[in-house]
């Protein structure tokens, strides 16, 4: 159980083509362990975010390949790998996208309703606890868009716990947070990925934040150091 | 099925642009209603032209046709080849005209379900004449009772009543025109004489105004019995049978069942009045035609609107795939938006077409016997636009929600 691969990555390379020809990506290989708590850092531009959307899934648009639990996804149909998503990833943008229609509690709940696995009760009590685990569940029947960036982030940060993926993946999950908040944050990612075995993939800035994780992966200009 | 999650999200956006959505409602509402009001107007026309052309015109009608073709009139009778026909004078043959014996007719239909009503008629060629004053016209010998059975004549009765051309065998009901015509009023007599010089006295003990000068202006009625003695006919005898059944738009039908029980020439008011029947068409296709272009304009709306939405909701589209939705989900969510528009436009246009039909059902129009513009209301004109309605708020409401399926969450999330 212990060294089971959570992630793996083989000869990654990603092209932009607007607006002239760059190579983002250069042969990105990687595995992440299962239980992993792994910190991606690099300069502003090395290709961060643009490798987590090819991690999540969601960005099919690479060559090489990409495994996730064992299964490989690269090549799967886009209604497979977002039933794959729903089930198994949890991710947190870096600008904390909420559905402003939709109140902070039914913003946490909507990826649980979309999955079935619980009835709407359970889903409701997990919710408020994942919100408590954040300090914002006094803000649960808020509509989303009435919170700050700090409290956005945080109901984002719940929203992708709720499924009990196995993989959390953060853009900057603390970008928008202050010390206490981002420390709140990285005890909750810590826990996870040590009492859960979730494996969390996390980008930061924050040197602090990364040197307190597993391992830590480097990016410049495409290419892992 | 339609995921509930779907609807949930569906539901919060119609409720975030209440605004946008009760314009896109109103299009439906519009276009259903003008289908509607359309629809049961134009039908309405159609009755009242209906009830008019067949208070003189019967749905079937039988009656002997003249041969065609003179010069050989034995011909049907001798059919063998090898039989030489030779006739010398052929103008001096005496062939039969009217029926005969018209009880026997009736006896051979009398069993079909289809008929509702028969009346036999024998009609004449006459000169009415009241002193020096003497006019060419019509006279239909009749049974009162069975000529209001399929007409309702009585209604066009102005003086005098129809109801007593029963007992009166010396009683005659004038057209309006024709009366004035002839200068004479209720009570008083006239002389109607036949082609063959028979004239007997008859006195006016109705006049009918029916605003068709075909009637008004030509035609009196006299009992049957009367009109048979005029010509010296036996008492079963009738220029023509009417025969009224029970749904006009299916009288080609019954004529065609009819033909195999007589040898006589029956034909339907669609073939005799063909030009009705044009009429009648005509008016629902231009019926159809509007109410399909309002209903496709209604469409434009729906469809404008839900692109709108699109638009402006791409961000949450792409944090739903991101989340997990797939493009079947994304569909879902504004096609039950597109509908949920069309349902709740689509009662309010019933309920609007329906007082729009009562309000110009009640604007005065004074034309012939009309009084108000003419409107029909019928369940199935309102179940027609509403199905429609939610065929085009589907079709309108399916391509933007297309469209949203293949929104691409990374390009959307990337800013
Ligand atoms: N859609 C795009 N088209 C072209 N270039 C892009 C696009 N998105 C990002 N880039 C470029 O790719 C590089 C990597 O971007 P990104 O992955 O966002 O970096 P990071 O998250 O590490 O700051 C940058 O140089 C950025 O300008
Ligand atoms: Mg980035």
């Amino acid at each position: 159980m212990e060294n089971q691969i959570a992630l793996k990555v083989s000869n990654i390379d990603k092209f932009f083509y607007e607006p002239s020809k760059f190579q983002v990506l250069k042969d990105i290989n990687f595995d992440v362990k299962k239980g992993e708590f792994l910190s991606l850092v690099g300069k502003s531009g090395s290709g961060k975010s643009t490798l987590l959307y090819v991690l999540s899934t969601m960005d099919t648009d690479y060559s090489g390949s990409l495994e996730i639990n064992g299964k490989t996804l690269t090549g799967s149909t886009q209604n497979e790998l977002a039933k794959f998503r729903n089930a198994n990833i949890g991710f947190v943008f870096q600008f904390h996208y909420l559905l402003p229609d939709f109140s902070t509690l039914d913003n946490v709940m909507l990826p649980a309703l979309k999955l079935r696995k619980k009835s709407k009760e359970e889903i409701r009590e997990m919710a408020y606890e994942n919100l408590k685990l954040l300090g914002i569940e006094d803000q649960a029947k808020k509509s989303a868009n009435k919170l700050s960036g700090g409290q956005q982030q945080r109901v984002a940060i719940a929203r992708a716990l709720i499924n009990e993926p196995a993989i959390i993946m953060g853009d900057e999950p603390t970008g928008n947070l202050d010390s206490k908040n981002t420390q709140t944050v990285f005890d909750i990612f810590q826990q996870l990925s040590e009492e859960r075995g979730q494996t969390i993939i996390a980008v930061t800035h924050d040197d602090e934040f990364a040197k307190n994780t597993d391992r830590i992966l480097e990016l410049s200009d495409g290419s892992m150091l | 099925m339609i995921r509930q999650t779907n609807f949930q999200v569906a539901f919060a956006h119609l409720s975030s642009r209440v605004k946008q959505s009760l314009v896109a409602m109103l299009s439906v509402t519009f276009g259903i209603s003008m289908y509607i009001f359309m629809n049961g107007f134009m039908t309405g026309v159609n009755d009242v032209q209906n009830e008019l052309a067949f208070s003189a015109l019967a749905h079937v009608r039988i009656y002997r046709d003249l041969p065609k073709d003179r010069s050989n009139l034995l011909a049907s009778k001798y059919d063998e080849e090898a039989t030489l026909i030779n006739i010398r004078n052929p103008k001096t043959i005496q062939y039969t005209t009217g029926i005969r014996n018209a009880n026997e007719v009736i006896d051979a239909i009398d069993h079909l379900p289809e008929i509702t009503d028969i009346a036999t008629q024998v009609n004449l060629n006459v000169f009415f004449r009241n002193g020096s004053a003497k006019i060419n016209g019509l006279t239909a010998g009749v049974n009162a009772n069975d000529e209001e059975a399929l007409f309702g004549i009585s209604e066009s009765v102005i003086e005098g009543s129809w109801f007593d051309l029963n007992h009166r065998s010396d009683g005659i009901i004038m057209g309006v025109g024709l009366a004035k015509k002839l200068s004479l009023n209720l009570n008083d007599n006239v002389q109607v004489s036949t082609a063959d010089g028979v004239t007997r006295n008859f006195e006016i003990i109705g006049i009918l105004e029916t605003t068709m000068a075909g009637v008004d202006d030509m035609k009196a009625f006299i009992q049957i019995n009367a009109a048979r003695q005029l010509i010296s006919k036996n008492r079963s005898y009738a220029t023509d049978i009417q025969v009224n059944v029970a749904d006009f738009e299916a009288a080609s039908a019954v004529a065609a069942k009819m033909r195999s029980l007589t040898d006589l020439k029956v034909e339907s008011w669609i073939e005799s009045n063909g030009q009705l029947d044009a009429g009648n068409e005509l008016r629902n296709i231009i019926a159809l035609a509007v109410s399909f272009t309002i209903l496709l304009v209604a469409g434009f709306g729906i469809y404008n609107i839900m692109n709108m939405t699109v638009n402006e909701k791409i961000k949450e589209i792409a944090i739903l795939k991101a989340m997990g939705f797939e493009g079947s989900d994304i569909v879902q969510i504004f096609l039950v938006q597109s509908i949920i528009i069309g349902i709740i436009g689509g009662i309010i246009g019933m309920l609007f077409g329906a007082a729009v039909s009562v309000v110009i059902n009640q604007v005065p129009f004074q034309v012939a016997s009309l009084e108000t513009l003419p409107m029909s209301y019928r369940a199935k004109d309102y179940v027609a636009a509403f199905g429609f309605g939610l065929i085009t708020t589907f079709v309108a409401g399916y391509l933007p929600a297309k469209k949203a399926s293949k929104v691409d969450p990374v390009t959307i999330i990337r800013g």
